[in-house]
């Protein structure tokens, strides 16, 4: 390059021209990048503007499936048309890319005002000041339990709101016991070696089916096993609760599964997990068990067509206690480096207390942590879901505390079992193992 | 401003020996304004986050908040991580067998057009397509599907009474899946090796075939040696290539590299350590690894080739 420059010219003034070539498109390339900073980022709390009536625009990020987007979309209309001086533009993906999209805007300054958050990534990001706190906003929680709203409380702020309650639990498909010839099992006495046992002798029973998809690719599961023997996945200090032994225990009821035919083969479990609900066993009316959210019954009897049933964890009452435990379907946050946090928070007492909003979402995200919305969406829920609403309420008498907020560092774990729960299936470690390799993993993920 | 000394110095060089008269006044002046674009965009979008990267390398970095200096502790982190040694592993052997069988395909291919078949331009293009599509998502997507449990390579085998297995959930085999993505994208060095047979002048093979030389033996004795260049420009740059594959690992192993670690290369673990784990320090010194891995098999490349390619002017 550099040797085609002519050398009869004056040497200062070929210099002096470069410099102010290489400035000029400099000063334009950081121009630029000046005004997309300026547009997005932090600083400027200019909070006035909502209040004089002029229009602002935040951004609202979640994630889901396809039935989520139209439908949030259409909440997110709802709110425009009541607040027609704030444009709600919608930011979302499918569960996988969310996290990794969601740090690179927070990181590029970029983040949106209004953060749909999961209980193991809560604490990372609130720990680290990219959440406001939500009880320095104008929200109106009254009618959302208090034990709700503690579960969003990181280091004494509020940096989430709960959107609804969940349930980690055994859907089953009654079509597929009766093809089978197999009677359901009473769930409020079955234990782990009835699971194995009635899996297996659906598989076994000559129809195209499996008794169930494998559960180890996912740690509330384990969670909910360890809780039943006393222990826990996460102790409320942050370290981990649970005895090696009691997972590798988890791993192997696992394996015993599979050898039996209970479930299907190692590579054919990797690939229906990749699925997700639309692809999995019971979607695709080829098992007949599987364990998932309860707000996910809706999508999973969508796609199998027909309806599906709740069932309690089996070993429900194996041991001295319970092991199941509701959860915070999702959080809404506010961005600290939200420009209009009075917006942001106007959307997110919208979302949370609005019945119209409720009546739009009804149990997609969980149901409805403020209890008058909750109340209001019964009659209006598909009878699926008043099955999901139902359960849950049994549920209130049964389970015994709350699983702990998950520690900083706890959204690895999802990558973690899942690689490790593969090498379980396909032979290459034995639960023993296992066990010991998540155990490292999972503490030096979360630093305990 | 090193750029700018670099301009200076090699101005003083070129005013010994002139190439050529005629340069007017103005041309300098005018040059300078051309490659100004150039030298905005290497200095903004490579030397910056690259002199961004390294300094990044040398901290604890979660993206969220302000980065902290800890020293070499990345890098020598990196020795004691299994899951780094297992992406190098998985990425050295995706390098060493798909590159060379993915040439191989490109050189057959490209001899069997180079007989002057009619419609040869239709021929061409259609091999060259998987080129194009080769590396995005909407193949990698059919890939997964056509090696899936219940996709078309299951059903041709179940033609055939063998019982398939999913191949891209099985970590004995989802590696080679992605091999054979990578050698279906012959197309770009099946071009170049076709452009180069064309430059062999006719009269060699005239010439040993009056002295009675096969065809087998004009491949190995003119060909061949002929297009060692040919090779060996292939050969670096798929090589290169192959060290940076990402998008088909991501999309069939659905941003995981599963099965069980099998599909996960050095640049998607790198990917999830950055995003993933937040942990964007050491995703830097990674990076600069792979900067020095890649650098090294091109030197290597370069070295070896002293001894087999043949330049013939």
């Amino acid at each position: 390059m550099s040797t085609s420059i002519t050398h009869r010219q004056r040497p200062a003034r070929g210099a002096l021209l470069k410099v102010g070539a290489l400035l000029t498109v400099g000063a334009l390339a950081l121009g630029a990048c000046g005004g997309d900073r300026g547009a997005a980022g932090p600083a400027d709390t200019d909070t006035t503007a909502a209040e004089e009536g002029e229009d602002v625009t935040i951004r609202f990020s979640w994630w889901g499936s396809d039935t989520r987007h139209e439908v949030t979309q259409e909440v997110l209309d709802l709110f425009m048309a009541e607040n027609p001086d704030i444009t709600v533009v919608g930011d979302f993906t499918d569960w996988g890319g969310y996290w990794d999209k969601l740090s690179t805007t927070v990181a590029a300054g970029d983040a949106p005002d209004v953060i749909t958050q999961e209980e193991r990534y809560l604490a990372d990001y609130a720990s680290r000041g990219v959440l406001a706190d939500l009880s320095t906003l104008d929200i109106d929680t009254a009618e959302v339990d208090p034990g709700v709203v503690a579960s969003g409380e990181v280091d004494g702020g509020l940096y989430g709101i709960a959107t609804g309650i969940n349930a980690y639990a055994v859907v089953a498909d009654p079509q597929i016991f009766a093809d089978a010839g197999v009677e359901m099992p009473d769930d409020t006495t079955w234990t782990w070696d009835d699971y194995v046992e009635i899996a297996s002798e659906i598989s076994a029973s000559g129809e195209d089916v499996f008794g169930a998809q494998d559960y180890g690719f996912n740690e509330p599961g384990f969670a909910i096993w360890a809780r039943q023997q006393g222990q826990n996945l996460y102790t409320p200090e942050g370290t981990l609760g649970y005895d090696e032994q009691t997972l590798a225990d988890w791993w192997q009821t696992s394996l015993d599964l599979q050898d039996s035919g209970g479930t299907p083969d190692a590579a054919r479990s990797v690939e229906i997990d990749a699925g997700g609900p639309e692809q999995s066993l019971l979607g695709t009316n080829t098992g007949a068990m599987g364990v998932w959210w309860t707000n996910q019954l809706g999508a999973i009897s969508a796609a199998a067509g027909r309806d599906l049933e709740l069932l309690r964890f089996p070993g429900e009452s194996e041991h001295e206690r319970t092991g199941m435990y509701f959860k915070p379907a999702m959080y809404y946050s506010v961005a600290e480096t939200s420009q209009h946090p009075e917006a942001a928070a106007k959307l997110v007492d919208f979302l949370l207390n609005d019945p119209a909003a409720g009546e739009l979402m009804l149990s997609d995200r969980g149901m409805p942590a403020n209890t008058s919305v909750r109340d209001g969406i019964q009659e209006l829920l598909p009878p699926v879901e008043q099955q999901a609403a139902a359960f849950l309420e049994d549920l209130e008498d049964e389970i015994v505390d709350g699983a702990p907020v998950p520690p900083v560092g706890a959204g690895e774990v999802v990558e973690i079992i899942r690689r490790i729960n593969t090498e379980v299936l396909f032979g290459r470690l034995s639960p023993q193992e296992a066990a010991a390799q998540f155990t490292a993993e999972v503490e030096a993920a979360t630093g305990s | 401003m090193s750029v700018l000394g670099e301009l200076r110095s090699s101005r003083k060089a070129a005013s010994g020996p002139r190439a050529r008269g005629g340069l007017r006044r103005g041309d300098g002046r005018a040059a300078a304004l051309f490659l100004a674009p150039w030298f905005a965009g290497l200095l903004l979008i490579t030397a910056g986050p690259m002199v961004a990267s390294g300094y990044l390398s040398l901290t604890n970095y979660n993206l969220l908040q302000p980065p902290e200096w800890i020293g070499l502790d990345n890098y020598s982190r990196m020795l004691e991580d299994p899951r780094l040694l297992n992406s190098l592993q998985v990425t050295f052997t995706y390098v060493f067998v798909s590159v060379p069988l993915q040439l191989a395909a490109a050189l057959a291919l490209a001899l069997l057009l180079d007989r002057g078949l009619k419609g040869l331009a239709i021929y061409r293009s259609v091999y060259y397509l998987p080129s194009l599509l080769g590396g995005s998502v909407a193949i990698a997507i059919l890939w997964r599907q056509v090696f899936g449990s219940d996709g078309l390579v299951n059903q041709v085998l179940a033609f055939f009474g063998v019982q398939g297995q999913g191949w891209v959930s099985h970590p004995d085999y989802a590696l080679g899946t992605l091999m054979a993505l990578n050698v279906w994208t012959f197309g770009a060095p099946m071009v170049i090796f076709l452009a180069g047979l064309r430059q062999i002048p006719q009269m060699y093979y005239e010439a040993a075939s009056i002295d009675g030389a096969g065809k087998i033996r004009q491949f190995r004795s003119i060909t061949v040696p002929l297009l060692t260049p040919i090779i060996f420009f292939n050969l670096v740059l798929q090589v290169i290539n192959a060290f940076q594959t990402f998008t088909q690992a991501y999309v069939v192993s659905g941003g995981t590299g599963g099965p069980a670690d099998s599909t996960m290369f050095y640049t998607l673990y790198l990917y999830q350590r950055g995003f993933g784990a937040l942990d964007m320090g050491y995703a830097s010194a990674m990076a600069w690894l792979l900067l020095a891995i890649v650098a090294g098999m091109t030197a290597v490349n370069f070295l070896a080739s002293k001894y087999w390619v043949f330049y013939n002017d």
